[in-house]
């Protein structure tokens, strides 16, 4: 009685359905403007990429692109600026938080949306409502909870008599680990999905549990995609948090390292620009690599009541 | 159900409970830090035998030179280990104001001399007048045209590491071709916009192609300005400690601001691009080099750099101008420097650390390594400054640098300034309405600062 | 793990049993939905609600971190004197032209994108990661860029030189200053709301375009009915998040023009950074920042309400 097994997968299938709109190649017209405003929106990065390979001392001569004298010395002491150790140090902050996002951040969303309890729409308010404080009134307070991190850093069960997670990878990763935003992305992405295929999961027996993992994830592509890569982005980009939190070179930011060049009123443009150009490369393999998921035929479309 | 009811409050009262404690817990820490319980890696405790140093700078040249040169030898000669951490001093006041409300401010930390009045006034600096006092008579003189940047209200608190100052630099082509002598720039503010008019260059419609003088009207540097002007006309930016009262309301700061007020809004004006920082532009942007300028006020780092990379440009560098009939006076003295924590474990070795850095031979290398202008007046007989006119010209102006005031709520009292400057320079408001509504702004500024030291 | 049984129709009994069955389902539901929240939740309301509190304590005292006595409270006086602060007043309306130049601009540019982005073709792959660019590469490295085109010999100036146009003071002017930052962040956001948008696109059934147009529907009814509809959810949350981070918007105005000319581009969240971190007023800078936080919630509420419709 207990195992009752049908599937209770009764949603219509896309496989069946002709070609839509949505399906078809991009026609000619298409493609040219893609391609116009892909130019257009490269243009500032452009100069970037110019910059990285232009001394510093011709920076923003000759409105030119192709530098004049190129050369591939500013790679270099972008890279002496401990801009290795950096990259390595900001890749495990991210693998944390994209990690943490897309299964918490994403959990919860499904949640809100899917499995509302009491109490459950204000909670989802409460916790969204703080991304819309100013980090510069969050930063203190937030880095004396690192500096109070019970049993890190050398301190007690209360928090006392060490530095906590100062100065540690663990200080800096504190803000990324659930990104509220990502919280209110998710539930609307489930918001919109068909509530129907749990209710006959759950007729069929399945767990929760194994309705979200095996029903509703694997329609979520795209969403995780976007997940990771925001969360990817955010820990990538951030500049404030880590300065405040760090001090030594061990555990030291790709911002941070190329801080090094931004002296007030003696900026090194070409090393600065060089490791901006290097820092931004792997963000981009993981876009590509992610924004497969836009494509896969696996969002057949039954998502969608 | 049942079960459902008898859970949910227990479940509040523990999340409340939980936020509670989190809450009461970081208030006790923050509303006692006061520092004296600082602890851990990162805080001046411990031992004496180890350093923390947040480093004002971020330079290569001064990375290699702490790292490499200085931290080692420091460490052979006293046994002692140092961690230090490079930092633009333009991002030091959030890692410090984080540092200070949590107790784990490093034992040396660097900024500009515009914040350590706030130090001072809330009890955190060292009085670094008795260690000075073990230097010779001799090495404080040498250092006369620094130090007094870093005092407040009399007391020693920060050492700067380079002064720094801005002068007139000038194309000396310019002037050859407008029929001027580039061997004999003017002497006085009233020449030098005569001058600044034979150089302006205008377009058919009237617009100014090329500026004859620019100011810094950006929103530092307008005040910048306009303080160089108060000083060559004799005047004082504020009078004064703690509270300090605002003094540039007077004749002189009339003069002072009708003066900078001139160059971009007078018939003729000499200056266009109003409100643009172009100290910060890149070096082929700035307008001496684009041509989109023949005089500018400019730090020694850019009229070096400038100077290096265009000598066909033949630039040249104005010494300090007065007013006709006064003495001259230019902004400048004391740049970025170190300080000591008061609560620091270890001061010694702390001020050890200082004044390996005030060695003539370190200080020297380290303003060359930045392209600063040095410490000390002796310099001026080094090769590095013997070998550059620009460089030369700096030092030699070392007698006429006025810093700014050291007071607190100086920050913000600038600031303030500033922004009524601002709407003088746009002709929103005459220079005497101006400084006369900027006067009690800046007072009620100052005033709360200092309240706020006394609490 | 309460098993489901199927219902055994026909008795009295078992249809109670059936009912208290579908009840015990919703109860399970309740502590499971609680439960796939519950590390999120504690995690938030531990490492963001409670600094967002601790704000909350320190907006009614006078408080500068380095000072060593303890947060002086003065109940409600940073809030009063925040209501005849003009400097505050305009930096207010100057936060919220910011958000309306930019929201509808970047939104409708990202759509179409986003459209056009969303058919396959050999290489879109690359296009997207074009347009994502912006949103990856360091803002303060990018502003630099920006910031020269828009100096008076910058690129901008060179296009319009050549096109015989007079040079423009873009930054330096008080009318054209918040339009030129609005145009860089429109492009810096671009990517981010491309990248949701598409995913968006991507969950709208196919077979509602096949019904569409076997019921000859054109290209623009398709849109009208079919993809705006589907996109809905999406939409919300997009201009919801812009909302929020465009109220916030800071690092840019930072580099570009330092709030100026005459204050035409001081933001709130400028002035909040400022007044904390330069003038080490925390109690100040904290009110600020819970004026705006309301100001945030209440407007991205109208909007979620009003784009989503029956869904709040």
């Amino acid at each position: 009685m207990s195992t009752t097994s049908t599937p209770a997968r009764t949603a219509p299938r896309a496989a069946a359905a002709g070609r839509g709109p949505g399906r078809r190649g991009a026609g000619v017209t298409n493609v040219v403007l893609l391609a116009t405003a892909t130019v257009l929106v490269l243009i500032p990065f452009l100069w970037v990429v110019s910059l990285a390979f232009t001394p510093t001392e011709d920076a923003f001569g000759a409105p030119q692109l192709i530098p004049e004298d190129p050369t591939l010395g500013n790679f270099g002491t972008a890279w002496d600026a401990n801009l290795g150790q950096a990259l390595w140090n900001t890749s495990v902050v991210t693998v944390v938080a994209v990690l943490t996002n897309v299964v918490f951040a994403t959990a919860a969303g499904y949640a809100f949306a899917m499995l509302p309890f009491r109490g459950s729409t204000a909670l989802f308010y409460g916790l969204v409502s703080t991304a819309a404080i100013p980090v510069s009134v969050t930063l203190i307070p937030l880095f004396l909870m690192a500096k109070q991190f019970p049993l890190a850093g050398g301190n007690d069960l209360l928090g006392h008599g060490g530095s906590g997670l100062l100065d540690s990878l663990g200080g800096v990763v504190l803000p990324y680990v659930i990104g509220p935003m990502n919280i209110f992305l998710a539930r609307q992405y489930f918001s919109a999905a068909n509530s129907d295929l749990a209710e006959a999961a759950r007729i069929d027996g399945a767990g929760e549990v194994r309705i979200f993992t095996r029903i509703y994830l694997p329609l979520a592509k795209p969403l995780l995609a976007v997940v990771s890569i925001f969360a990817f982005t955010g820990v990538w980009d951030d500049f404030l948090w880590p300065l405040v939190v760090t001090s030594s070179a061990e555990t030291q930011t790709v911002q941070l390292a190329l801080a090094r060049f931004l002296t007030s009123g003696n900026v090194q443009y070409g090393p600065l620009m060089a490791g901006a150009v290097l820092i931004t490369l792997p963000v981009l393999a993981v876009f590509l690599f992610n924004q497969r998921a836009f494509v896969s035929g696996l969002t057949d479309g039954s998502v969608k009541g | 159900m049942t079960t459902n009811h008898r859970h949910t409050p227990g479940r509040r009262a523990v999340l409340g409970g939980a936020l509670g404690g989190a809450l009461t817990g970081l208030s006790a820490c923050a509303f006692t830090g006061d520092g004296s319980a600082a602890s851990g890696g990162a805080g001046p405790s411990g031992p004496a035998d180890h350093l923390v140093v947040w480093f004002p700078g971020t330079n290569q040249t001064e990375i290699d030179l702490v790292t490499g040169e200085i931290v080692p030898a420091f460490e052979e000669r006293t046994g002692a280990t140092v961690d230090v951490t490079y930092l633009d001093w333009g991002d030091m006041s959030t890692k410090l104001n984080a540092a200070f409300a949590a107790g784990t401010a490093p034992d040396v930390f660097g900024h500009g001399p515009a914040a350590v009045a706030d130090f001072a006034v809330n009890d955190r600096l060292e009085d670094l007048g008795p260690y000075l006092e073990l230097l010779e008579p001799a090495d404080l003189e040498d250092m006369d045209a620094a130090l007094p940047g870093g005092r407040v209200d009399g007391t020693q608190y920060l050492v700067p590491l380079s002064i720094q100052g801005s002068l007139i630099a000038y194309r000396a082509g310019d002037f050859r071709e407008a029929g001027l002598d580039p061997d004999d720039p003017p002497r006085t503010w009233e020449d030098l916009l005569e001058v600044a008019r034979r150089l302006t260059v205008r377009d058919g419609a009237g617009t100014i192609t090329r500026s004859g003088l620019l100011l810094m009207s950006d929103a530092i540097g307008r005040q910048q300005s306009f303080a160089a002007l108060l000083a060559s006309a004799g005047g004082r930016q504020v009078d004064g400690t703690s509270p300090a009262t605002a003094a540039f309301d007077s004749p002189a700061g009339a003069t002072a601001l009708d003066y900078l007020v001139t160059l971009f809004a007078g018939d003729p004006a000499v200056a266009a691009d109003l409100g643009q920082n172009y100290s910060d532009l890149p070096p082929e942007q700035q307008p001496l080099v684009t041509g989109r300028a023949s005089m500018t006020m400019s730090t020694a780092v850019r009229a070096q750099s400038m100077h290096d990379a265009h000598p066909e440009l033949d630039l040249r560098v104005m010494q300090p101008l007065a007013f006709s009939g006064g003495e001259p006076g230019v902004l400048g003295g004391a740049g970025p420097g170190l300080m000591i924590n008061k609560d620091s474990a270890a001061k010694e070795l702390a001020w050890e650390f200082i004044s390996h850095l005030l060695q003539p031979e370190v200080s020297g290398e380290y303003t060359r390594g930045i392209g600063a202008i040095p410490v000390r007046a002796s310099s001026v007989d080094d090769p590095y400054v013997q070998g550059s006119p620009v460089m030369t010209a700096f030092v030699q102006a070392a007698d006429a640098w006025v810093p700014n005031p050291n007071v607190p709520g100086w920050v913000q009292a600038r600031d303030t300034l500033s922004g009524f400057l601002e709407q003088a320079l746009n002709e929103r408001l005459t220079p005497e309405e101006a400084l006369a509504q900027a006067a009690p702004a800046v007072d009620e500024v100052l005033a709360k600062a200092a309240r706020a030291g006394g609490a | 793990m309460a098993a489901v049984t199927a219902p055994a129709a026909g008795t009295a009994s078992a249809a109670a049993e059936g009912r208290r069955d579908r009840r015990s389902r919703r109860n399970r539901t309740r502590w499971i939905g609680v439960a796939f929240v519950a590390p999120a939740a504690l995690y938030l309301l531990v490492f963001q609600l409670v600094p967002v509190l601790y704000g909350v304590a320190l907006s009614l005292t006078e408080y500068s971190p380095l000072s060593r006595g303890a947060p002086r409270p003065v109940g409600l006086a940073n809030y009063a004197a925040l209501l005849d602060d003009p400097e505050f007043g305009q930096a207010l309306l100057v936060t919220g032209r910011y958000v309306l130049m930019v929201l509808p601009l970047t939104v409708a540019i990202a759509l179409g994108l986003a459209l056009l982005a969303n058919r396959p073709f050999r290489g879109v792959g690359a296009f997207r990661s074009a347009l994502y660019v912006p949103h990856i590469v360091s803002l303060t490295v990018v502003s630099m860029v920006w910031l020269w085109m828009y100096s008076p010999d910058g690129l901008f100036n060179e296009w319009l030189t050549g096109l015989g146009l007079p040079e423009q003071r873009w930054l330096l002017q008080e009318d054209s200053a918040l339009a030129a930052a609005s145009a860089m962040r429109v492009w810096k956001a671009l990517g981010s709301n491309m990248v949701l948008l598409l995913a968006g696109l991507q969950g709208i059934p196919r077979e509602l375009y096949e019904a569409a147009s076997m019921d000859g529907a054109g290209a623009w009814n398709r849109f009208r009915y079919v993809t705006l509809p589907g996109l809905r959810p999406m939409l919300t949350y997009v201009v919801a998040m812009d909302i929020v981070y465009l109220a916030q918007g800071f690092a840019e105005i930072y580099v570009l023009t330092q709030g100026g000319p005459l204050g035409s581009t001081t933001t709130v969240n400028y002035l909040i950074y400022t007044e904390a971190f330069q003038y080490n007023s925390f109690g100040s800078a904290s009110a600020m920042a819970f004026v705006l936080f309301a100001l945030i919630v209440s407007f991205s509420g109208l909007a979620v309400r009003g784009i989503s419709g029956r869904k709040s």
